[in-house]
């Protein structure tokens, strides 16, 4: 059976990239480090890869704002690489600092255009909220996400968030309708029954509770929460699991390694 | 030199203000009504007016909450309102300025520029010279590696 090959993208502060490594490999994957001075080297070592993954951290300090140094040097030296990776329909994944990467290059929640059309802003809170929080998954209406990183998920499922600029704005009233009709919202925060939560639950002010987008298509997505923080039961405050021994992120890292095969 | 200032859109909260001004309150002084927050990049070297602009709109600011506003000289102060300007001190390591030195380079403008970071906080309704150094020297600058001016 083919071995998936994961490119994990990371640079000065980014700090989750370990742990996506291993939450790929525990799905079967092959997954590398990559330092973003090596792919500039060689450009085209990016299409060596089944599926692209942006992790959480810090980038650059998250000087100016969190993203968008990092956001900056790729679209203006990689652009036209990833724009084409993500073209293709391969799997890419931003998570929390990763997400916030895809925002301000563009690349969600419109490859196409390529345009930032909506951004992560600061907290209402003005402060780093950091806690597990409930996430209602999206669904079409053969109940299936529109995501290919999101199948099998149930109405509600439980990670960790952990970040300073996580509040989802987009543009315009008419992005956020066409979000909307084109299934490309994933998770949008919740109660723990899939109601509608107040703060600290939701955490950020984020319109529309969102938290997690992909492009129409389904194949690019990002997310504020940290799926990579919950492969294990072992990881969850309480020691539950979706399935045993495993956490709902090992969910999602598995459907883009099964989506490739 | 110009400076790059950025300020959060109409609509879109400024939290940063918001808790500057909470945090006024709980020093127990009265009178500032408003808070605005305002990142500031001062860039030196040959830049150009289409350069400063660029630099401002693609990398400085937010293209969906915040707007800029470029200026070749120091700006006064609005007429309705106090500002205090925090800078780091000579000599202090600015490692955002080293960051917007690098991500201009990314932008594709190769010209050698320098770079100081300091924040601005535009201070609305009744306060006297002495209650603005006290909210600066209490909230707004670290007197080991900062320095504020009052405008």
């Amino acid at each position: 059976m083919k071995k998936v090959k994961i490119l994990i993208l990371r640079t000065a502060g980014t700090n989750c990239d370990y742990e996506t490594q291993a939450a790929f490999e525990l799905c079967g994957a092959t997954a590398e480090r990559v330092h973003i001075n090596s792919l500039i080297e060689n450009k085209n070592k990016i299409f060596e890869y089944d599926v692209l993954a942006f992790p959480g951290g810090f980038s650059y300090g998250d000087d100016i704002a969190s993203g968008k140094i990092l956001a900056n040097e790729i679209k203006n030296k990689l652009g036209d690489k990833i724009k084409k990776f993500a073209l293709r329909g391969k799997p890419v994944i931003g998570v929390c600092n990763g997400f916030q990467v895809l925002v301000k290059m563009g690349l969600l929640p419109d490859p196409k255009l390529f345009e930032q059309i909506s951004t992560l802003y600061y907290n209402d809170s003005d402060k780093f909220e950091c806690r597990w929080v409930y996430l209602k998954t999206e669904k079409k209406v053969k109940n299936e996400s529109n995501c290919i990183w999101t199948k099998n998920l149930p109405d509600v499922i439980t990670l960790p968030v952990a970040h300073g600029e996580g509040k989802f704005i987009p543009i315009n009233a008419k992005l956020l309708e066409e979000l909307n009709k084109n299934n490309q919202i994933v998770f949008r925060y919740s109660t723990k029954d899939g109601g509608t939560p107040e703060y600290p639950l939701a955490p950020n002010g984020s319109v529309e509770r969102i938290t997690g987008i992909c492009n129409a298509k389904g194949n690019v997505f990002g997310l504020m929460p940290h799926p990579e923080r919950y492969v294990f039961a072992l990881q969850h405050p309480a020691r539950e699991g979706c399935d045993g021994e495993y956490g709902w992120g090992k969910i999602i890292f598995q459907n883009a390694v099964d989506f490739v095969k | 030199m110009v400076e790059i200032e950025i300020f959060t859109k109409n609509g879109f909260k400024d939290s940063r203000g918001e808790h500057v001004l909470s945090a006024i309150a709980g020093l127990g002084i009265k009178g500032a009504t408003k808070v605005d927050y305002a990142p500031l990049y001062i860039i030196g070297g040959d830049i150009s007016q289409t350069e400063a602009m660029t630099i401002a709109s693609e990398l400085l600011s937010d293209k969906i909450t915040e707007k800029f506003e470029i200026s070749s000289k120091p700006q006064s102060g609005k007429s309705k309102n106090s500002v205090i300007e925090v800078l780091y001190k000579k000599g202090v390591t600015d490692t955002v300025a080293e960051s917007v030195v690098k991500a201009i380079k990314d932008l594709g403008i190769t010209k050698e520029v320098k770079v100081k970071t300091g924040r601005k906080y535009y201070i609305y309704g009744n306060c006297s010279q002495v209650i603005l150094d006290k909210i600066a020297v209490k909230l707004l600058a670290n007197a080991l590696v900062q320095e504020y001016k009052i405008k």
